[in-house]
């Protein structure tokens, strides 16, 4: 049994005051710059926070908002792990039992590999929310890999909800 | 003579006409604290003596946190208005939201007017007033400009005067509290003088918070219009 789907607001249907606040979603990847808090958390906490704001501003701002929030979750884990690897390397090397095996940045191939791996995921993260902002912008739907499908699915499943917002009814 | 007469009245007349349009539909920002005919005492001491904890800390608390929210969507709106010219409307509302929570805050702390504030965003208030227009575009110019060297042309002249305003501030408000516990009236122009404080500084967040385009003139006396109401 196909699920059913409502349907997708062309452009034109889609005013400015929407477009803007599913603009802003993508936008709060900045939320941590504004904070001044070097935390890759923040931006999490902030996509959560403008998604609560506006979850209720219609299904366009609802699936942009959750796009931007589902494909925080990759980035966030990789800048968290990164951070802690980095504490902890720091930390051994400050040890004054540890510090003569400083191997922990200049040999540890390891780690330098993650962080050109997490550079290049904060570079396509960093690419698709601007894309994504933009379309956003302009009206338009852009799908993510894979969260754009979910976010589609979560923001636009079930019919229409505007025949359901009638509170007084013909009598039965 | 005469018919030159009359085209010059009315040609005076419509020009006077035209200015009048213009000032009437000229959306202006409008920030006024209520003067109550009489103050109660009975508010005053309590405020005076357990206000920290009753309207201080809790209303500061949840301030900090929406403050912090203002800041990262101040932020953000700041690229926006770069990109397309224009503030996120729903920022914008907020950040006015977040104003009046303040002045509704600032009011009671003041003591220049009784009552308990409302909490939240869309609380509201009979005795404060604020509306600010919202600005469809915004220059791009000088929003580079403000944020380059708005701290040269703006901040400091009127940190300048508004410092040593609200030194004056502090004086008359302790002065006024004297005042509304034998009299139970606040000095009507030492009011207006607080509330004149709090426009100015109002209207200078406007300009640096990217909200107006105006520049925040070196007066505290209300726009135009606002002074028919």
């Amino acid at each position: 049994m196909s699920r059913i789907y409502a349907e997708i607001p062309q452009p034109e249907e889609v005013s400015t005051r929407e477009r803007e606040d599913a603009m802003g979603a993508y936008l709060m990847m900045f939320g941590a710059l504004a904070a001044g808090l070097p935390l890759p958390i923040i931006n999490l906490i902030a996509a959560v926070v403008y998604y609560y704001v506006n979850r209720n501003k219609g299904r366009f701002v609802k699936f942009h908002a959750l796009q931007s929030l589902y494909s925080q979750f990759p980035t966030t884990i990789l800048n968290a792990v990164l951070i802690f690897w980095t504490i902890r390397n720091l930390t051994l090397i400050w040890n004054p039992e540890t510090w003569e095996s400083d191997s922990h940045f200049a040999e540890n191939s390891l780690f330098w590999g993650y962080v050109c791996v997490v550079i290049t995921a904060n570079l396509l993260y960093f690419i698709f929310s601007i894309l994504g902002a933009v379309r956003a912008r302009k009206g338009r739907m852009y799908y993510f890999l894979f969260f754009g499908k979910l976010a589609h699915h979560l923001a636009f499943s079930g019919p229409n909800r505007a025949v359901t917002s009638h509170v007084n009814a013909p009598p039965k | 003579m005469v018919g030159q007469n009359n085209l010059s009245r009315i040609y005076h007349e419509s020009i006077e006409c035209v200015i009048f349009k213009i000032l009437t539909n000229k959306k202006i920002m409008r920030i006024s604290i209520k003067h109550q005919e009489s103050y109660s005492r009975s508010e005053l001491l309590l405020r005076a003596f357990f206000g920290l904890f009753y309207i201080f800390i809790p209303h500061l608390f949840l301030l900090l946190f929406c403050a912090i929210w203002g800041s990262i969507l101040r932020f953000i709106a700041w690229w926006v208005i770069l990109f397309t010219g224009r503030h996120p409307e729903s920022f914008f509302e907020y950040q006015v939201n977040l104003l009046r929570w303040n002045l509704r805050f600032q009011a009671r702390i003041l003591n220049l007017s009784d009552g308990y504030p409302a909490f939240g965003l869309s609380g509201t208030d009979d005795n404060t007033t604020l509306e600010v227009p919202y600005p469809e575009k915004l220059s791009r110019g000088t929003h580079l400009l403000k944020t380059l060297f708005g701290a040269i042309y703006v901040i400091l002249p009127h940190v300048f005067v508004l410092y040593f305003r609200s030194i004056w501030g502090m004086i008359l408000n302790f002065l006024s509290f004297w005042s509304v516990l034998f009299t139970g009236s606040y000095p009507k122009s030492w009011h207006e003088f607080q509330v004149g404080t709090i426009r100015w500084s109002t209207r200078v967040n406007l300009y640096m918070g990217y909200m107006s385009d105006e520049y925040p003139p070196f007066s505290s006396k209300p726009d135009v219009e606002d002074k028919k109401n």
